[in-house]
């Protein structure tokens, strides 16, 4: 994990070259920014859409956008990888929330459990190991478990409220305060840090 | 709905970005941060706030074929081609030349926003010297027109069209210098005309700057105070 870390939250200021260059039109830049971001960038979209073709589609399409939007990017404003992030995730949801999507089944079977490896953790799992990678474990843990389940399979695998109520068996009534509530915590956990 | 209220903005901005909305839902707020800066703003700390989290997730390899279908939707190969570096050194030169024909083209179209003519310079037939500046939006289009008589300290503003400003904030414009923290000069309406008193003459202030900018804030800007981000950006050219 913490190389991982390393590989997406440290090297900003090469990003930042790289975007500077990309707004510039300099498409060696551009590849070379593919190239340190698309795998992280990738894994994010596949959680989200479940379907490497369909990842594959949002990837490009974002990756397609940056380019066009490379010369609003504010360095001042937010890290390379927050921005290309953001906009991988919008398409992603955007996607997903499209109607194209088949059944929240997908994630148990078929091409869906194929695109992600049963060894990688669940969302769950993913929200512990960033609020670790953050220091914010411990306002995590303070978080009541059910409403930290929701959030985490609503951020990390896009599901409505509506699957996230099949999923864990609870009323969508329920469902839809403790995300609410999770959020307001989450929001303080997140800001805690600045 | 009402969407100047920041604590609505906020809820709505949260759930676009964490996901939970639907497609229709998703649309219709991506349409109203287009028009709304402050959704965009709302929408932006949220992603500042909760895009740490996805760095956990494990890292996949996309398919050769994403990155040969990139370069096609973007045109060409990725291989620096002479035309493409001539290109890259001539737009910004580009950029600032039309912003100067477009400031020029608007000084024109707008004449009185600019300066206050009085009888003399209209018998002479041209405008005083002059700094100004034209600020438009992230759609290219014209919103703030400053202007400030070169040894003056009145700036004069003319909103080219209404702002959205939520409740209780400000829109405060600023100067930014190419090799220095930017400045706050002064607070301009969400829309109609104003002057406001610079703390110097423009010479002073504004003779190094070619930029300026407007942010949304809590209250006016004092000296040596921050912006938050920009929703309007221009050139600053001397009319003379």
């Amino acid at each position: 994990m913490p190389e991982q870390m390393a590989a997406t939250t440290n090297p900003s200021t090469d990003l930042q070259q790289l975007l500077a260059r990309v707004a510039l039109g300099d498409r060696t830049a551009f590849r070379r920014l593919y190239d340190a971001t698309a795998p992280s960038l990738f894994g994010v979209a596949l959680r989200i859409v479940r379907q490497r073709d369909r990842a594959e589609e949002v990837l490009q399409d974002a990756f397609v956008n940056a380019w066009n939007r490379a010369a609003g990017y504010q360095a001042a404003l937010s890290q390379p990888m927050t921005w290309l992030t953001a906009i991988v995730r919008n398409r992603a949801l955007d996607e997903l929330r499209s109607g194209a999507r088949h059944s929240a089944q997908s994630l148990d079977e078929g091409e869906g459990a194929a695109a992600i490896e049963d060894t990688q953790p669940g969302p769950l799992g993913l929200l512990e190991q960033a609020a670790d990678a953050l220091a914010i474990r411990d306002c995590l843990d303070s978080i009541d478990g059910s409403q930290r389940q929701c959030l985490a399979l609503v951020y990390y695998q896009g599901f409505s409220h509506s699957e996230v109520a099949a999923h864990i068996g609870s009323p969508i009534g329920s469902v839809k305060v403790w995300l609410r509530r999770g959020l307001d915590k989450l929001k303080r956990c997140l800001e805690s840090l600045a | 709905m009402n969407y100047d209220r920041p604590e609505l903005l906020d809820r709505l901005a949260a759930e676009y970005v964490f996901g939970t909305m639907s497609a229709r839902v998703r649309s219709r707020f991506q349409a109203i941060q287009r028009v709304l800066p402050a959704a965009r703003r709302a929408v932006e700390d949220w992603e500042q706030r909760l895009t740490p989290l996805a760095h956990s997730v494990p890292p996949e390899e996309p398919s050769a074929a994403t990155w040969k279908a990139i370069e096609r939707k973007i045109g060409g190969s990725a291989s620096p081609s002479s035309a493409s570096t001539w290109l890259a050194w001539l737009k910004p030169v580009l950029g600032v030349a039309f912003g100067v024909v477009a400031t020029l083209g608007l000084v024109r179209l707008y004449p009185t926003a600019i300066v206050p003519l009085d009888d003399i310079v209209q018998e002479r037939g041209t405008l005083p010297a002059s700094y100004v500046g034209l600020l438009t939006d992230e759609a290219n289009k014209p919103v703030v027109l400053a202007s400030s008589t070169r040894h003056g300290r009145i700036m004069s503003i003319k909103m080219l069209r209404k702002v959205d400003v939520p409740m209780g904030k400000v829109l405060q414009l600023w100067a930014l210098p190419p090799d220095g923290d930017p400045f706050p000069l002064g607070v301009v309406p969400a829309e109609g005309k104003s002057t406001f008193r610079m703390a110097d003459t423009s010479e002073k202030l504004l003779s190094k700057v070619s930029r300026l900018a407007v942010s949304i804030e809590d209250a006016p800007a004092g000296a040596g105070a921050r912006p938050a981000a920009y929703v309007l950006t221009g050139n600053c050219v001397k009319l003379w």
